[in-house]
């Protein structure tokens, strides 16, 4: 909503600068911000008229220009094509500085002195235009200061309003907002027409057809009027607040509707057959062409003013070509009406159609108000189009608008504010906002509410009412605040705080990925869920809800590739949804975490090989999120799927943690654009945190010394090491403490089809020192049973 | 000859034998032990010194410290020249590069959030989660927006089905604790919410939102400017000023806007605070009777306030973000700044 300083003059006084109005009325909720004005930053132009126009001497395009600034008569060359005697224009003398910043000073011009410069709208900031000067009005002031004259007609404000406060959509609202600050008075305009001897109720009957759509419908006639051009002050006013004149009565309409904030129509009556206005709901598929020129369908959610055989508006969004003024329309049917905001919601998003009519009716309009703006309307058609207006109003109030009755206990306001206002302040205020006091005692007030303002409804309503108005930011804050003890600690929280805290420990980058994506994302890997569909999505590519966490890591893997960053090691940690209407919102939802490794570990540096990614980084990056949550002993189960060149699954007492794996080099350069190894892990969070194991225990140090052996056998290259780690295991004895694998080796020196492999083994016993023959003895046998079993050669 | 000519005389020797010295291990050590060592020059000075009275100590006390000063650091300068002409004759070289530790980071608007909830949690308030997909009750129609409200354009929506949707806020958290949960409630709801947005530097149709609620008897107005300033002040600095002003949310009344002084320009005005020299931060309220209502919690007994802002939105303040964007499309460069 823009409003114009000079229009709010109207109503009411204001001792306020632009700019401290524009924080007062901040500070009043009505969030304002000053339209910066072009004009203000033009200093010595004056507006003058040009006399005669000569050829200039030496140059065809440039003419010699006599101006008259009403002191003196000056020489000035211009070169515009439609410079013309007679001519009011924006006259820059030496000195003067224009917005840009240059300073006009003495200068020849292909040898003829000029004395100053005839200004087009863009040398003085106003527009782009430089197709010629700027030509002022013929009554512009003669000598005046340009400046002076282009913002005299007051500052504009733009006002961001919120949705509950329709009567701020007019210049009169925000005047009384204004009051509120300066207890100053407000001035309504008063109504002057005539009434002629022709009654309204000949010319039109209005019918209600839907009540709860149309509680109220006023219609009158005005006879015989002269459509034309807008006067001046109206054209200006309109201009002040971004809008272009159309005509006397378009305009009238218009103003009104911004000095009321009650939207109104205009029927040619021509047009209007039988006499009659019927207001009903449209008929599905029922097809309208609106006054924009768009034929449009409508459905049954669409109310319809129509006369006896033809629809002629959409009720509250928009009239219709078929009723139109136009030039020679000379009796005009005024609508002023109270629709159901929710019916004109309804109807103006099925339409996809909002209009400053709909945004107002939406908002909720006066139902009182519909009268006065009626009148005002009709003074200002007389007053400027002429005309006769018929006697009195067919006003058709069906269904009665009642404003809340509300009661206001002021020890509650105090006490939710954690203020202490005078009672009768606030009764002071209640009375400037057009509340009616009904009754009032020491404890409390009961009022009624102005027909304008809909949202007040409750007493907490009027208590934002008295914090508005004292200003909140004169609250001053409490001394103390007042905290729960939490008995319990937010364990989940913490357990993925430490989750992603060790993530970043470990070397990996967090991401962030939009959870809309495209079915190629819910379609991959070995877990598909069934994703949530999206109805209204931003596009294909974004209408599901992701399922997996992957292919957003694959998204940003691709994303640095192409940016020449290979060496990728990221996570994420988010919801996925799977489509389940079981649920009381179509979704199951889970917790997710995945892990992204491609390239290398460590950037390029002196002193070390740096180490490529493998599957084995991955896995042991794994082992040790899982050590971090107590998890041990994890079983890795291969898998297989097309997405995957290695897929394994992890599990845990039967409960699977995720899976992890090498990404399918043919997948990955077809869907990913990517050429180099990825590697990847996702697991279920919940599903993570429900087999941790936090509780930790103490063991006692052990003190007696340890004796550590290495083992080294040649085996055929397709045992597993956790077989061999098994049988170790089994028959090392009570004392082996740890064993741990440390060396693969295959190649020179080792026959084809066998592998090298090295374990260390710790023996140690809590009751006593082990002799050094007895774990010899016990190796010895190992490498007896390692040959027996699996036919293991001593190195 | 009093010690203040005592301590002179050390110090002139001592400035001699730093002209004359040949600089090597053995020399330097030598000039130590003489002055610094513990029967060194300097020593005997604090011995004499010790037998002082307590009336003429201050005078010679300080004179005393800068000779024991100078002579420390002038030697330690020697030292430092020693085992820099030691070096040069070795391969031993101290400006080759450490090696890198490999060291990855939290997103920013982890950080971000986790900061926000650190400074609440001290403030006593809990966590709660909810689901991003949810029901028209809990996300709008608890809430107090009426079906067909103006104030539903506010949050455009994703669309599951007709009553099931993508959360526009985290605000359906509330509902749910306050359906569990008796007053006194005091919790905060981080999480990721949806808005059927065209995606630009501006906006994204994802972004994450913080929410704070508190219920219980006696709450006031008062009480949330007080929250928030804490929260404000801790969060951005303590010098920053807060400005609260009215607004509207149908699950607060009386609802207002937070706007902080500007981070960059402190209110003179600047690009980021498009010359207004407030920064808009967050909105809050006392919590509106009719979500009390819909929870089946008493209005007239309880009050309380809630609070909410976006994760986005602050951190793009507090780093000079300027493309929201960047948060979603996890480029190392820009994670690797955080
Ligand atoms: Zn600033």
């Amino acid at each position: 909503m823009i409003v114009n300083t000079k229009w709010l003059e109207k109503y009411t006084d204001i001792p306020y600068s632009p700019e401290e109005l524009e924080e007062k009325l901040t500070y009043l909720g009505l969030e304002s911000k000053i339209i910066e004005n072009a004009a203000d930053r033009i200093e010595g132009v004056i507006i003058a008229e040009i006399q005669e126009v000569l050829p200039h001497p030496n140059a065809d395009r440039l003419k010699i220009c006599r101006v008259a600034t009403g002191s003196e008569t000056l020489s000035v060359i211009c070169g515009a094509p439609n410079v013309m005697p007679g001519q009011r224009v924006p006259l820059a003398r030496i000195g003067a500085v224009l917005p840009n910043g240059m300073q006009l000073k003495p200068v020849k011009i292909r040898g003829i002195q000029s004395e100053g410069m005839i200004c087009a709208e863009d040398e003085l900031g106003l527009s782009d235009d430089h197709s010629g000067i700027m030509v002022l009005p013929d009554n512009a002031p003669l000598g005046g200061d340009l400046r002076n004259y282009l913002t005299g007609n007051g500052i504009s404000i733009d006002i961001d309003l919120t949705p509950n406060r329709p009567d701020c959509t007019s210049h009169i609202g925000v005047a009384r907002d204004i009051t509120l600050l300066t207890d100053g008075e407000l001035r309504i305009p008063a109504i002057n027409f005539q009434e002629s001897d022709a009654l309204t109720s000949d010319f039109i009957e209005v019918e209600i057809e839907n009540p709860i759509g149309c509680p109220r419908y006023a219609a009158r006639i005005v006879q015989g009027v002269k459509i034309g051009p807008s006067p001046q002050w109206l054209v200006d006013s309109l201009l002040s607040v971004g809008q272009r004149s159309i005509n006397n009565v378009v305009d009238a309409a218009n103003f009104v509707l911004l000095e009321t904030g009650h939207p109104l129509h205009t029927f040619d009556y021509r047009m209007i057959v039988g006499k009659k206005i019927v207001v009903r709901s449209a008929v599905d598929g029922e097809e309208v062409v609106t006054l924009d020129g768009v034929r449009r369908e409508l459905n049954a959610d669409v109310l319809l003013i129509c006369d006896a055989e033809k629809a002629v508006a959409v009720a509250g969004i928009m009239g219709l070509e078929n009723s139109e003024i136009t030039e020679d329309t000379t009796d005009i049917l005024i609508e002023s009406a109270y629709f159901d905001p929710a019916t004109i919601r309804q109807g103006s998003r099925y339409l996809g159609l909002q209009t400053d009519a709909s945004y107002r009716f939406e908002r909720g309009a006066d139902p009182d108000g519909a009268i006065y703006a009626m009148n005002r309307l009709t003074d200002l058609i007389a007053e400027l189009a002429g005309g006769t207006v018929t006697r009195g109003i067919v006003d058709n109030y069906i269904r009665k608008i009642e404003p809340a009755r509300i009661k206001v206990r002021f020890q509650r306001v105090n006490a939710l504010l954690g203020l202490e206002i005078e009672p009768q302040w606030m009764v002071t205020k209640f009375r400037k906002l057009g509340c009616e006091i009904l009754t009032q005692d020491a404890d409390c007030v009961v009022l009624k509410a102005p027909g304008w303002r809909p949202d007040l409804e409750r007493e907490v309503d009027l208590i934002e009412e008295v914090v508005r108005i004292y200003g909140m930011h004169r609250v001053p804050n409490a001394r103390e605040m007042h905290i729960q003890p939490n008995y319990e600690e937010p364990l989940n929280y913490k357990l993925v705080e430490q989750l992603r805290q060790s993530l970043a420990n470990f070397g990996l980058y967090e991401v962030y990925n939009n959870s809309l994506v495209s079915q190629k994302h819910t379609g991959f890997g070995p877990q598909k869920l069934t994703p949530v569909p999206i109805r209204n999505p931003l596009g294909k590519e974004m209408s599901l809800m992701r399922s997996t966490l992957v292919p957003g890591l694959l998204q940003n893997a691709r994303y640095n590739i192409n940016r020449q960053n290979n060496d990728l090691q990221l996570f994420e940690i988010g919801f996925v949804q799977q489509f389940d209407r079981k649920y009381e919102t179509h979704a199951r939802e889970f917790q997710r975490y995945a892990v992204l490794l491609t390239g290398y570990l460590e950037e390029k540096y002196w002193g070390f090989e740096r180490r490529a990614v493998d599957i084995f980084v991955l896995k042991g990056l794994l082992i040790a999120i899982f050590e971090k949550f107590g998890i041990t002993a994890v079983e890795f189960q291969p898998s297989v799927h097309d997405h995957f060149e290695i897929l394994i699954d992890i599990n845990y007492r039967g409960n699977m943690l995720g899976y992890f794996g090498m990404i399918n080099k043919t997948y990955l350069t077809l869907e990913w654009d990517i050429e180099i190894p990825v590697f990847v892990f996702e697991g279920d969070l919940t599903t993570l945190l429900e087999n941790a194991n936090l509780g930790k225990s103490f063991t006692p140090l052990p003190v007696f010394p340890k004796i550590e052996r290495d083992i080294s056998i040649l085996v055929k290259e397709n045992l597993k090491i956790a077989e061999i780690e098994a049988i170790i295991c089994k028959n090392a004895g009570e004392y082996l403490k740890e064993l741990k694998f440390y060396d693969l080796y295959q190649g020179k020196n080792i026959d084809k089809g066998l592998k090298s492999i090295t374990f260390n083994l710790v023996f140690q016993a809590n009751d006593r020192t082990l002799l050094d023959i007895e774990i010899d003895d016990k190796m010895a046998a190992l490498h007896k049973i390692l040959k027996e079993e699996v036919g293991a050669q001593l190195r | 000859m009093s010690l203040l000519e005592d301590i002179h005389e050390v110090q002139r020797q001592l400035q001699h034998d730093l002209s004359q010295i040949d600089i090597n291990a053995q020399s330097v050590e030598n000039l130590r032990i003489k002055y610094l060592g513990k029967k060194g020059l300097i020593a005997g000075l604090f011995k004499d010194f010790g037998a002082l009275s307590s009336s003429e100590k201050p005078e010679f006390g300080k004179a005393l410290n800068t000779l024991k000063k100078t002579a420390e650091e002038q030697i330690k300068s020697l030292q430092n020249r020693v085992a820099e002409q030691d070096n040069k004759g070795t391969s031993f070289d101290y400006t080759l590069p450490g090696y890198p530790f490999r060291q990855g980071r939290l997103h920013p608007i982890t950080q971000t959030m986790n900061r926000i909830c650190d400074i609440f949690g001290e403030m006593g308030f809990g966590i709660e989660f909810g689901p991003e997909v949810e029901t028209d009750f809990n996300n709008f129609q608890a809430l107090n927006f009426p079906p067909n409200h103006p104030a539903r354009d506010m949050q455009d929506t994703f669309f599951v089905d007709k009553d099931i949707l993508l959360r526009t806020h985290t605000s359906p958290i509330q509902i749910r604790t306050m359906l569990k949960t008796k007053p006194p409630v005091r919790i905060l709801a981080p999480g990721r919410v949806y808005r059927n947005e065209a995606i630009n530097p501006r906006s994204y149709c994802v972004f994450h939102q913080i929410e704070g609620l508190y219920v219980d008897e006696n709450v006031t107005f008062a009480e949330l400017k007080l929250t928030i300033e804490v929260f404000a002040k801790r969060f951005f600095s303590k010098d920053v000023q807060l400005r609260f002003r009215p607004s509207f949310f149908p699950f607060t009344e009386p609802s207002a806007e937070v706007d902080i002084s500007c981070i960059i320009c402190g209110g003179s005005g600047c690009r980021l605070c498009k010359h207004t020299g407030w920064l808009e931060i967050m909105g809050c309220g006392m919590v509106d009777p009719n979500v009390f209502t819909a929870c089946q919690i008493d209005p007239e007994k309880y009050t309380g306030y809630a609070f909410g802002m976006g994760a986005e939105r602050i951190a793009l303040l507090k780093y000079g973000i300027d493309d929201i964007r960047l948060f979603y499309e996890g480029d190392i460069r820009f994670l690797r700044q955080f």
